[in-house]
């Protein structure tokens, strides 16, 4: 599903050069929940937007779900990544000024879908994180657990293969994270969809199938 | 995705509230600028009727203490002097009315079945002649229409445009200070000026001593100014006075129009500033959006916005925000031809208005493709992370 193979991402200025991925190579099987972890600055967050095609690597070579990416700031790439995958964010990113029904059809706005047909699968989306009777709420009417479901819903409508989460539970407290945390397992278990996860919270890193670790752009375990 | 960015519009009205006033003032300024403009360089169009260059006019100082022979006298021998000289190639006395005068008669009534009004200009039998005058229709006067049974009269274009249309009028009978007969129809005599309304004008004829006050005079083409010192000296040995003024159609003409044009480039210069100021404003709000709607942008390529996308999205909300506030402006700026709220023709109303909403139209979407340019170059990690 996600292969990796000497991935390296070296930021560049005038005097100094900095080596936030070194050499990775990593294999995520379909259906795998992996979650990756490791110390702030070891390039976890660079990992995952190079493996959601959201950022370009310095050197090696990537595939995702069969796809080998030629051009980043492609018309094919961007389409790829709205039929394919699914991002959620720590800091939920929704847009303050769209309620929760519209900021979930987002994805689909990309998609030549009708008016009718986005609403009804961002309905669906809703309904399964438990959030149907918020649909015309905006964000700042809710909660930080509840954004998060609607994050989650927005990364689910479009019916992606793969789901990228970056600290999805950083921003709630346990109960809440818990409860992210669970619909998250439920989509890989029941939707079969592959989850990459990062996470600073060893509790949530152990409910996933693999953990890898880095260290300074290395994986080390 | 129109309805989306209308939602966004909506979401956001109070911010963009402001943006839509400044747009909606900007609008209304364009649209009184453009009708005024547009309706005073009309009247440019439409025909002088006489001709200004290699045309000079003395004002003749004041002979009423001359006896009528001595006048007569007088007004002949200005003639025959001035005709006498190889740079003059005809003259007409003009009187109180001449060209770019400044003076008026307008009269009208309603004996003919109808009320009208029209300026009257008295002239001799070779005004036509020395301005160079277009004849629509019948003749200019002659010296015998002195002796004719009915006062002849000439009328203009407008004249009959405004109360025989479509039909000719030469050789019918006319009341006005008694029973006069249409003789010709010329094209125009704008004698106030290129910025002058195009009204209805009549000429009575008058004898050069009845119209002595002035005399047009029609030169041979290239007489230098110089001449003026040597035209001077003749018309004052004529007449034995010295308050005689020479003056010079063209420049007169042009000294005319220097006054309209002054503030037609006055109002012009303002609205140029008016529009750099929208478009400076415009753009600083643009970029300050784009700047801080940085991790939507991300997030939108995140989620499969390409760089049209999301270019196409902010020109598409600034242009949308742009047509609501003109067409706000329009609602306002029709009820001035709707009401008739000016005498200015309703066609130059439509005409502003389509101008102004073109002129905005053009500023805001080249101030919003820039930054909207820029906003599809974001990179959605950068962006994303900034957040």
């Amino acid at each position: 599903m996600i292969k990796l193979q000497n991935i390296t991402k070296v930021y560049r200025t005038k005097t100094i050069e900095t080596t936030a991925l070194n050499n990775i190579n990593l294999h995520v099987p379909k259906g795998e929940f992996l979650s990756i972890m490791g110390p702030s600055g070891c390039g976890k967050s660079t990992l995952l937007n190079i493996i959601g095609l959201l950022d370009e690597p310095s050197g090696g070579d990537i595939l995702v779900d069969g796809f080998a990416i030629k051009k980043y700031a492609s018309r094919a790439t961007a389409k790829f990544r709205n039929e394919k995958l699914g991002f959620i964010f720590q800091s939920f990113h929704l847009i303050p000024d769209l309620n929760v029904i519209d900021n979930v059809e987002l994805p689909l706005l990309y998609r030549n879908i009708s008016g009718k047909e986005r609403r009804a699968l961002a309905a669906e989306a809703l309904e399964s994180v438990g959030l149907a009777n918020r649909k015309s709420h905006f964000p700042s009417q809710l909660s930080g657990g509840q954004k998060q479901r609607v994050a989650i819903a927005r990364a689910i409508v479009g019916k992606p293969n793969i789901i990228l989460a970056d600290e999805p539970t950083g921003n709630l407290d346990s109960v809440m994270g818990d409860e992210v945390m669970d619909i998250l397992t439920r989509l890989n278990k029941d939707n079969e969809t592959t989850i990459v996860m990062v996470t600073h919270d060893e509790r949530m890193a152990n409910k996933t199938h693999r953990l890898i670790r880095l260290y300074d752009g290395s994986q080390v375990a | 995705m129109i309805t989306h960015i209308l939602k966004l519009i909506w979401n956001k009205k109070g911010s963009n509230a402001l943006m839509m006033l400044e747009i909606f003032l900007s609008f209304l300024v364009l649209f009184f600028v453009l009708a005024y403009v547009f309706f005073n360089l009309e009247k440019t169009s439409a025909p002088l009727g006489f001709a200004t260059v290699d045309r000079w006019q003395v004002r003749v100082d004041d002979l009423s203490e001359l006896d009528s022979i001595s006048l007569l006298n007088t007004i002949q021998n200005l003639e025959s002097n001035l005709l006498a000289m190889d740079e003059i190639e005809a003259l007409s006395f003009a009187g109180e009315i001449g060209p770019f005068s400044g003076s008026m008669w307008s009269s009208g009534n309603d004996e003919n079945g109808f009320n009208f009004n029209t300026l009257i200009v008295p002239a001799d039998h070779t005004l036509d002649e020395a301005l160079d005058m277009k004849m629509v229709e019948g003749r200019w006067f002659e010296e015998a229409d002195a002796n004719a049974t009915f006062d002849p009269i000439i009328i203009t274009k407008a004249f009959m445009d405004e109360y025989y249309p479509g039909k000719s009028m030469v050789d019918s009978t006319f009341i006005f200070n008694g029973t006069r007969k249409i003789i010709g129809v010329t094209e125009a005599y704008k004698y106030r000026g290129e910025f002058a309304d195009v009204r209805p004008t009549l000429f009575v004829f008058k004898k050069p001593v009845e119209n002595a006050s002035s005399i047009v005079l029609k030169m041979k083409p290239g007489t230098p100014t110089s001449f003026e010192e040597k035209l001077s000296t003749v018309v004052n040995a004529t007449t034995k006075k010295t308050g005689n003024i020479i003056e010079n159609l063209e420049k007169e003409r042009i000294a005319d129009s220097r006054e309209s044009w002054m503030i037609f480039i006055a109002l012009l210069s303002v609205c140029g500033f008016l529009c750099i100021n929208v478009a400076l404003g415009l753009f600083g709000v643009l970029w300050y959006n784009i700047n801080k709607r940085k991790a939507e942008i991300g997030l939108r390529q995140a989620l499969g916005a390409d760089g049209i996308d999301i270019t196409k999205q902010f020109i598409l909300e600034v242009m949308f925000v742009t047509v609501i506030a003109l067409l706000i402006g329009v609602f306002f700026a029709i009820q001035v031809p709707l009401l008739k709220l000016t005498e200015y023709p309703n066609e130059m109303f439509y005409k502003a208005m389509l101008y102004a909403s073109l002129i905005i139209l053009t500023l805001v979407f080249i101030c919003a493709l820039f930054p909207s340019f820029q906003a599809a170059k974001i990179t959605p990690a950068n962006s994303l992370h900034e957040d």
